[in-house]
């Protein structure tokens, strides 16, 4: 009696492990960036209080993710991974180590060269990069170029080739880190001063401040493909395409988890929509926690299509 | 019902706080959540609500009374008001330090246009002034065609410069400083605790405003960066050799009739010179290690490399760039050694 007393007891202990182990533990990268950060802190909430999931937060760089992914096969899930930056990805993805799980920016990152509003405004021709090289100095005379080790540097190095900023008088300045080149944004911006270079987006930075974006002519995919890599010898004149971002999961976790898996796939925000968030999370002063629940709260029909039949219920109680 | 709630209705502020909003400010995670459990009244005192006592912080207080200020307001009022005076600043800040940058710019400029056999040929000349060893002369040069012969030449001489410049510039200021310190107890207990700050604050802390007060694109931003956190070793060694002088021939010397000038001189300084000498020798190995991250702000050179090396996940091209700066660190620190050394047996007694 008394055993099967014991017995009974430890299965009623055992019972809510059993309940947990429909996720599992997960490992989700934070990159160290707003619009990452943003969208890491919605997926853990869904996947904590929808799936039940034990879920770690990874911090992480572009260049680290895809590093440990290839090296461990960690962390399970990374958001917002910029192809363009970790040229990896593509040789991983055919190995079959990782998967795509979507485009997490539905229509792409952009990458642009931009100058302020203000300034287009009393000189509509600095619109178009032919305008801004026949009057550079309207410009402030210098463009603001990625940081060494950004892919966009390379991009950028070549686009000056083939633009012959040198001939038209444009300098170049090197910028040591991508805090710098926003700082040098937002500095120009608030001072009313000339300013001309790249920024990526979404990103808090644009979302702050109207900047134009400059027309450097149409795409041509052939064009860019060489001017994105280091030793291009025929450098090209090329617009940036909406640049791909990916969540990328690794193939263990997909097999191992489908359902949070079908979760991570369906994530997805506008660019628009996102660079909305970050003016928001950027004017009320708000952490990326707080601004994740100002989107799941405004955003109930959107997060709903995301998630199963079980973890809506579960979720509704909340956001009753 | 907010736990601070008693305190505002106690002083009769209640009015003055306004109604309550529902969402006063971004909702956190915690609120959020906390909707979940609706069922539970929060009745009374309880020991657990005693563990579970939330510290009366900016943001518990603006839980209870909507009026007061959180703290995101008060960063956020840092903030303005920094922009809000930055514009003055500028005005008397920028042709102050306007020198600095043609310092840079100069130095960059002759680095790099001097041809390299003229360079290596100059440096060795100067190593062998400073220290008059012939060894020490051979691994100076020896050291900077290893580097010439990795391509690295270009990098190092721009990192050359800039800790020429910073280095020199912060001898300039810092031994004046010192010596002014030495003199005033008053002033020794002001510097104290700026001299710990610029060695403690991370640099990017200050950095990033520096940068809407100058122009990033301009040398002087990382110019000042490394001369700020460099600068504190030669100010501390001065004070400390001139206030370490034997007292004794202080005496003596107020006993020959000197003036204060003249002890300081003639005295004082040239007996805290092996002190003074080894605050140079830590203030060129401090400015050495912000190479990275005065690259980090745009500063040419080798830490260009190591963060290229980092972001690209070139871990060779980082360590060879990193061995190179070690490689700048220990020759000059060799040759400003050798050269303490020479001081040091100058002015020993016994040379009459």
């Amino acid at each position: 009696m008394k055993k099967l007393l014991f017995a009974i007891a430890l299965g009623a202990l055992a019972l809510p492990g059993v309940a947990r182990a429909e996720c599992g533990k997960v490992s989700l990268a934070e990159m160290n960036w707003a619009s990452a950060s943003l969208i890491t802190k919605v997926t853990e909430f869904l996947m904590v209080q929808g799936y039940g999931c034990e879920v770690t937060l990874v911090p992480s760089a572009t260049t680290t993710a895809i590093t440990s992914l290839a090296e461990n096969n960690e962390p399970d899930v990374v958001p917002e991974l910029w192809i363009n930056s970790a040229p990896l990805y593509t040789k991983l993805e055919a190995e079959g180590k990782v998967k795509k799980a979507t485009d997490v920016f539905s229509d792409g990152g952009t990458e642009n060269w931009w100058v302020p509003d203000y300034l287009v405004k009393d000189h509509p021709e600095l619109a178009t990069i032919d305008g801004i090289l026949a009057n550079p100095a309207l410009v402030g005379g210098k463009f603001h170029n990625c940081p060494d080790g950004w892919g966009c540097r390379i991009a950028n190095d070549n686009l000056i080739k083939a633009f012959e900023f040198d001939k038209h008088g444009m300098e170049v300045f090197n910028h040591g880190s991508g805090e710098t080149l926003s700082a040098a944004m937002a500095s120009a911006y608030e001072a009313k001063e000339p300013f001309f270079g790249y920024m990526y987006g979404p990103t808090a930075v644009l979302g702050r401040y109207n900047m134009v974006a400059v027309d450097m002519g149409p795409y041509d995919a052939d064009i860019h493909a060489c001017n994105q890599t280091v030793d291009c010898a025929t450098p090209g004149k090329s617009a940036y395409p909406a640049a791909p971002v990916l969540t990328v999961v690794t193939a263990d976790f997909a097999e191992r988890n489908p359902d949070v898996f079908d979760l991570v796939s369906k994530i997805s925000f506008t660019s628009q929509g996102l660079s909305q968030l970050l003016a928001w999370q950027a004017d009320n002063g708000a952490s990326s926690e707080e601004a994740a629940v100002h989107f799941l709260t405004e955003n109930k029909s959107t997060w709903e299509d995301w998630v199963n039949d079980a973890a809506r219920e579960k979720l509704s109680a909340i956001f009753n | 019902m907010a736990t601070y709630d008693f305190l505002f209705d106690g002083l009769g502020l209640r009015a003055w706080c306004g109604e309550k909003v529902s969402s006063g400010g971004p909702m956190t995670m915690a609120e959020l959540l906390a909707k979940k459990n609706t069922g539970s009244a929060d009745t009374g005192f309880s020991l657990d609500s005693i563990w579970s006592l939330p510290f009366p912080s900016l943001d518990e207080l603006n839980r209870a009374c909507p009026e007061f200020v959180r703290t995101r307001d008060m960063t956020k009022g840092v903030e303005n008001s920094f922009l809000g005076f930055k514009d003055s600043l500028k005005v008397v800040l920028d042709p102050l330090t306007q020198p600095l940058s043609w310092l840079l710019e100069g130095a960059l400029y002759l680095f790099g246009a001097t041809p390299w056999w003229l360079m290596i040929l100059f440096l060795a000349a100067v190593t062998y002034a400073a220290s008059k060893s012939v060894r020490l002369m051979a691994f100076v040069s020896g050291v900077l065609l290893f580097l010439a012969f990795i391509d690295h030449y270009h990098f190092a001489m721009e990192t050359l410069s800039i800790i020429f410049v910073c280095a020199f510039l912060c001898v300039l200021l810092g031994v004046p400083i010192g010596i002014a310190m030495s003199r005033s107890d008053r002033m020794q207990k002001l510097m104290i605790p700026l001299l710990d700050m610029l060695q403690t604050l991370p640099t990017f802390v200050y950095l990033i405003p520096l940068i809407f007060l100058f122009s990033v694109t301009e040398p002087k931003l990382y110019g000042i960066a490394i001369i700020l956190y460099a600068i504190v070793p030669v100010v501390r060694l001065t004070d400390l050799g001139i206030r370490l002088v034997d007292q004794e021939v202080i005496e003596a010397a107020n006993a020959f009739g000197m003036t204060r000038r003249q002890k300081l001189y003639g005295v004082q300084i040239p007996l805290a010179l092996p002190n003074i000498m080894a605050g140079v020798n830590q203030t060129i190995m401090m400015s050495l290690a912000m190479v990275v991250i005065a690259s980090l702000v745009s500063a040419p050179g080798l830490g260009v490399l190591v963060l290229r090396g980092i972001r690209n996940l070139e871990l060779g091209v980082g360590l060879v760039a990193g061995l190179g700066i070690v490689l700048l660190a220990v020759i000059l620190d060799r040759v400003t050694k050798a050269a303490l050394a020479r001081v040091n047996a100058s002015t020993s007694v016994g040379s009459h």
